[in-house]
């Protein structure tokens, strides 16, 4: 387990923030730009010293009323937005910066291996000012990796990179997030990133904490923070299906659902081959519900389902409403006019029109 | 050509340059770390005193300290209680008021570059588990280098060209205290024009390399930087 009380007060802003979870996984801290994700994830850290309260991560205590364990005591690896390797090391001295410091090497992680599924063997031997931003990342991934941290902290390391290189070190950290045994906290404010890396969710707004825990329960509570909000969504696991529509590709969820997206990947490549497991991101506006089977309508995914439980109160003229489609969860954010219209209620049975999912 | 005594000037001058600047590293880089780092509000405070020498007439400070290096004064009666000689128009008093003279050309270039490291590379580097000293060593000592160089060329520079100071407190005793500066306006005194020539032009030439090498390390540090 990971437990923090932690508490922050810096000029004009104040952290107070408590939450657990899972000491394993990759837990998400999202929230919108200026909530303080950010601070807590340097409060993590030990990287401001003015944090009081408590911190414990699998066991170890490292802020409580013992004190306050150095940083460079908690092992605690951290992939910042701007990749910063140090300018008088070579990439290799870089990577190896943090391993040489290790009093015993204890887990295996394979140097060579990593350099090389990092794609950064020819790069070695050079210094990081000639490097493109994606490289530099990579390499203080890897520079984090080798530390065999007990923790590792990313903050937002994808935004400062173009969206190629975005794409290539996205698909290496959804590979590299869930093999490793680490656990990892990953500052975003995109719920692209959360959908496809997030095991666990905490919910940052304005320095505190609005809710926490695995992602599927923070995700699908209808009166929680995240779905009052316009980034309300949905996560649903699939596989590519194996036969194929034209101009589609089409997602096989299970319990015989089959989502179609028209495919505009220009980055399909491998990853979208028959029989990959893929996660869909939807919005719950893009969701839209009706009584009867909608009849020759644009929309490609029309799926029987009933309603789960519906928000005990509107926000801001809208209702999130959530739905069970063969025992998958999906929310959907419809005007509190046609919650009362169609007189929508918890066990009914309806049709969810889903106008857009992203392939994620 | 250089007269015995001159050279003696010349050779006691580069000892004492050399003996400041030295020190002068050793106490400058705490001084401007911690300068460079405090939130302290005594900081201003103490940036004013280091500056103070660079307004300061030199005789101002060297009747201070001579009046500190009297028997009566603080440093005169330490000295004395421990049995050592006078600082006074000693090769040591002159390199405490060397030291006092050319601190902010050694502390300020340190303070500069300290500050322009950011605390990026350093909390990177702790998060990686290196302590405060493996910091120091390995980031910023390296990420330093040019600070360091124009902070010893500075401080070899100034001290070399001191006058007021030396004059003051060192007296001008052949071989001991004598530096070029006041070699100089020895000659000058006694109208011999053409030793105060060689030894004035030496010098001269001495502060230009030694500029010159720092602006161009700079420019290559530079270079190497963009490339």
């Amino acid at each position: 387990m990971i437990k923090a009380a932690l508490q922050l007060r810096k000029s004009d802003f104040k952290l107070e923030a408590s939450f657990s979870v899972p000491g394993r996984g990759v837990t998400a801290v999202f929230g919108p730009s200026g909530c303080g994700k950010t601070t807590l994830l340097r409060a993590i850290a030990g990287l401001e010293p003015d944090t009081t309260g408590s911190l414990s991560v699998n066991a170890e205590q490292w802020l409580g009323v013992d004190g306050s364990r150095a940083v460079e005591q908690r092992r605690v690896a951290v992939v910042f937005q701007n990749p910063s390797l140090f300018p008088h090391l070579t990439v290799q001295e870089n990577l190896l910066y943090g391993r040489k410091r290790l009093s015993k090497v204890t887990k295996p992680i394979e140097t060579k291996e990593l350099i090389a599924s990092l794609e950064i063997e020819e790069l070695l031997l050079r210094y990081p000012e000639g490097l493109s931003g994606g490289e530099k990342q990579r390499v203080a991934l890897g520079r984090a990796l080798l530390a065999e941290p007990k923790l590792l902290l990313m903050d937002e390391p994808l935004s400062a990179l173009d969206q190629g290189s975005r794409e290539k070190l996205m698909s290496l950290l959804e590979r590299f997030l869930q093999e490793i045994d680490i656990p990892v906290f990953y500052v975003t404010h995109s719920s692209e990133e959360v959908a496809r890396l997030a095991d666990n969710l905490v919910l940052l707004a304005n320095g505190a904490v609005s809710d926490h825990g695995a992602i599927e329960d923070v995700l699908g509570a209808v009166d929680g923070e995240l779905s009052r909000s316009d980034a309300a969504f949905s996560v649903i696991e699939g596989q590519i299906a194996t036969t194929q529509l034209p101009g589609l590709i089409s997602v096989d969820c299970g319990q015989g659902i089959v989502l179609q997206l028209p495919d505009s990947t220009s980055v399909s490549g491998n990853r979208y081959q028959p029989g990959n497991a893929v996660r869909l991101r939807i919005r719950a506006r893009d969701v839209s519900l009706c009584l009867e089977a909608p009849q020759r309508s644009s929309i490609l995914n029309i799926l029987p389902a009933v309603i789960a439980e519906l928000a005990a109160k509107p926000h801001n003229g809208s209702r999130i409403v959530k739905l069970d489609i063969a025992g998958k969860q999906l929310l959907s954010k419809i005007s509190e006019y046609s919650v009362q219209q169609l007189e929508l209620r918890a066990g009914q049975p309806v049709f969810a029109q889903i106008k857009s999912a992203a392939l994620i | 050509m250089l007269s015995q005594p001159d050279i003696a000037a010349l050779l006691i001058t580069l000892k004492l340059a050399a003996t400041t600047t030295l020190i002068l590293l050793l106490l400058g880089t705490p001084l401007a770390w911690w300068l460079a780092t405090t939130r302290s509000k005594a900081r201003s405070a103490i940036e004013a005193v280091i500056a103070l020498p660079l307004v300061l007439p030199p005789t101002v400070l060297g009747f201070y300290l001579l009046l500190a290096f009297s028997p009566d004064g603080p440093i005169g009666a330490t000295t004395a209680a421990l049995g050592l000689p006078s600082m006074a128009f000693s090769f040591w008093g002159l390199v405490l008021g060397s030291a006092i003279y050319s601190l902010p050309f050694v502390v300020q270039p340190l303070q500069n570059s300290f500050a322009g490291l950011g605390r990026m590379p350093l909390e990177i580097a702790a998060t990686l588990g290196a302590g405060p000293i493996d910091r120091f060593i390995s980031v910023v000592l390296p990420l330093s280098k040019m600070g360091y160089l124009t902070a010893a060329v500075l401080g070899f520079a100034h001290t070399l060209g001191e006058f007021g100071v030396v004059l003051m407190i060192g007296g001008n005793i052949p071989g001991e205290t004598q530096v070029l500066s006041i070699a100089i306006y020895d000659h000058v005194e006694a109208l011999e024009y053409s030793q105060a020539h060689w030894l004035a032009a030496g010098l001269l030439l001495c502060s230009f390399l030694v500029l010159l090498i720092i602006y161009s390390a700079n420019r290559r540090f530079h270079l190497m930087k963009t490339t």
